[in-house]
């Protein structure tokens, strides 16, 4: 590679990586906490949750707690459980019946708990784990603001890794077994970006490739609609499968209701190895009343299958299927998408590998930035020193606090009684408030040590608080919620425990190095002399000129 | 270590690069994936397009970067699509 190239390219790394370094940060560190969305929302609820595949509700005491309180005729009746909580999703599409009543007409979105068939609404329903799901694709920033920001972060972070691997290319395997933790502070964060971005780097590209898709597919998919569909939106979504044709009303009510728990038995008649993820009903209650039981085979069996079978209701004759052991390439790639970036294809301990990975790209994202500031700590840069130092200050503190701001929601939940009006908006404005006020402090204190250090003691001491606080509230005290079958309570519980014993750890054990900027031992207050004499020992440090 | 100024663009270059990169990249990544759609199975190539259309994009784009001229990279993205659009085109007429 030529030098020009060489720099070209390392000055678009460098730009375009420092631009979206914050917002990088915040995805991938709520992101991460995110692979524990389900764990986090039991946690929560105190509510032990069994994991399998199969959904375990009776689809028809479900179906009776709707009708209870929506008129179902005409409608579809969506029921599909994505999520490892107790409750399912219910969606129903306005009814067909024209004749009906406007309150019919209308769609809606609500959950049904899979013990009590209790229904719950979404605002009532909202938890830690999905606003930390949200944060990560900044979707508290108003629609479409959050969404598209987070999907041009994600594209820009495509073009920092490509522009990464090209610029280290050449020493790519070398420079993976470098590391100098003894070496001077520059060297430390190069080699640590270095080898960790290279160890990240798989993981790193499924994630930026399919979040860019997730949250500005609109941009794919825009001008093929408009080409290629002659702007018909509906057929696209067909042919990919998203939709099925909605069949017509024949308007001869359906008498009795069939019952639905009969189609899922059928289904897993039909293929033993079928786990249920999904049914669908269309035109409830009517004539031509049909119902699709969607599902996939055991991942023993088969990694990212889809099948489905779809009945007529009134007699139950099977009128489309696909079996899903069957390859078929659209479902295949449709189900690699959302399988990689939210990687259910395993249990657990596959969550916990892209969580330490997760944080590993946060840790690649701070080194960079570090990396950043370090080579512009120079006599060269005297005159923008002032500025640099200052963002420097911001991107720190608002990387770092975000950590502790977490376990202060975390905290929130034990401790803010569960009935308290606006309850969650109350705990999301402490947690941006806090957050916000750890930036200013940052930017007031400008030591880049010091930022770090408190906001692991605060993380740390907070976390510690978290099982204490779960165990006061809930008395499912961390070592007899396993006993108890609370799985996920004792498994968050332990998280916080260990990431803030990690966290205390590297706060107190952590020694500035040699010219550092790090509060000067003795509680002496740093004097001028002290800081001319760092910035000496900075500034005349030679840079490694990679 | 910050890059070497010497190697970089002058400002116009720059901007010209920029937007090669970013719109003409697009329109280039937008168009070839079009004209496989037509000339191949359709679902199949827009759903492939969910993984190679942003990184085809995103390829251009750096492509671009390392263009020495950026009118000249403008004048290949431009081409590339027109004829891709040409092909789209022809198949749907």
């Amino acid at each position: 590679m030529s030098n020009r190239i060489y720099n070209i390219l390392f000055h678009t790394h460098t730009v375009s990586s420092i631009v979206i370094s914050v917002a990088l940060y915040v995805i991938f560190f709520a992101g991460s906490f995110s692979f524990f969305r389900d764990e986090i929302i039991n946690w929560e609820r105190n509510q032990s949750v069994d994991r399998v595949d199969e959904m375990s509700l009776d689809f028809d005491l479900a179906i009776d707690s709707i009708q209870s309180r929506y008129a179902l005729y005409g409608r579809s009746v969506t029921i599909s459980q994505p999520h490892a909580e107790r409750r399912v999703n219910v969606r129903l599409s306005g009814t067909k019946d024209t004749l009906a009543v406007e309150e019919a007409k209308a769609a809606r979105f609500f959950y049904v708990d899979t013990k009590t068939y209790e229904i719950t609404d979404y605002e009532s329903s909202y938890t830690l784990g999905e606003f930390l799901y949200r944060l990560h694709f900044f979707a508290q920033i108003p629609y479409p603001v959050g969404y598209y920001l987070s999907g041009f972060v994600a594209f820009f972070f495509l073009f920092a890794i490509i522009t990464g691997v090209l610029i280290h290319w050449r020493k790519i395997i070398s420079s993976f077994y470098v590391f100098r933790p003894w070496a001077k502070l520059k060297t430390i964060w190069t080699d640590a970006h270095t080898a960790l971005g290279l160890i990240g780097l798989p993981f790193q590209l499924v994630y930026a490739v399919t979040g860019t898709f997730f949250m500005i597919k609109l941009l794919l998919l825009a001008p093929v609609v408009s080409l290629l569909y002659d702007g018909d939106k509906g057929q696209l979504y067909q042919e990919l499968g998203h939709t099925h044709p909605s069949p017509t009303l024949s308007s001869q009510k359906l008498t009795p209701a069939t019952d639905i728990n009969w189609f899922v038995a059928d289904a897993n008649r039909i293929w033993p190895d079928f786990n249920t993820t999904r049914v669908h009903i269309d035109n409830y209650g009517d004539g031509n009343m049909q119902v699709r039981v969607e599902g996939e085979a055991s991942t023993e069996n088969k990694l990212l299958s889809h099948g489905h079978v779809t009945y007529l209701a009134s007699t139950k004759a099977v009128l489309s299927k696909k079996d899903p052991l069957e390859t078929v390439y659209l479902d295949t790639v449709k189900s690699a998408l959302n399988s990689l970036h939210f990687a259910d294809y395993a249990g657990l301990s596959l969550r916990l590998v892209s969580f330490v990975l997760g944080i590993i790209t946060c840790f690649v994202i701070l080194s960079g930035v570090m990396i950043w500031l370090t080579a512009r700590d120079k006599k060269k840069y005297e005159g923008r020193k002032k500025f640099n130092t200052n963002v420097g200050a911001i991107y720190l503190g608002a990387c770092l606090g975000l950590y502790p701001a977490v376990a202060l929601f975390f905290c929130l939940v034990k401790v803010v009684p569960a009935g308290l009006e606006g309850r969650f908006p109350l705990m999301g404005n402490v947690f941006f408030v806090f957050w916000l006020a750890y930036i200013v402090y940052a930017y007031v204190i400008k030591d880049f040590g010091r930022i770090n250090k408190h906001a692991l003691v605060l993380a740390g001491g907070m976390g510690v608080l978290i099982p204490i606080l779960n165990g006061i509230q809930t008395n499912q005290w961390f070592w007899r919620s396993l006993p108890s079958g609370h799985r996920d309570s004792f498994f968050v519980d332990v998280l916080w425990l260990v990431l803030s014993a990690i966290a205390l750890v590297v706060a107190f054990k952590t020694k500035a190095k040699a010219g550092q900027q790090e509060s000067v031992p003795n509680g002496r207050k740093k004097t001028i002399a002290d800081k001319t004499v760092m910035r000496k020992t900075l500034g005349e440090r030679p840079v490694l000129m990679d | 270590m910050p890059a070497n100024l010497k190697y970089l663009s002058s400002p116009s270059q720059r901007f010209a690069k920029i937007t090669a990169g970013f719109l003409g990249g697009y329109m280039v990544s937008i168009s070839f994936h079009l004209l496989l759609a037509t000339w191949l199975v359709r679902e199949s190539v827009i759903i492939t397009m969910a993984f190679t259309g942003f990184l085809l994009w995103c390829g251009l784009l750096v492509l671009a970067f390392m263009a020495k001229r950026g009118w000249v990279i403008w004048g290949w993205y431009l081409g590339i699509s027109l004829l891709c659009s040409l092909g789209v085109y022809l198949a749907k007429v």
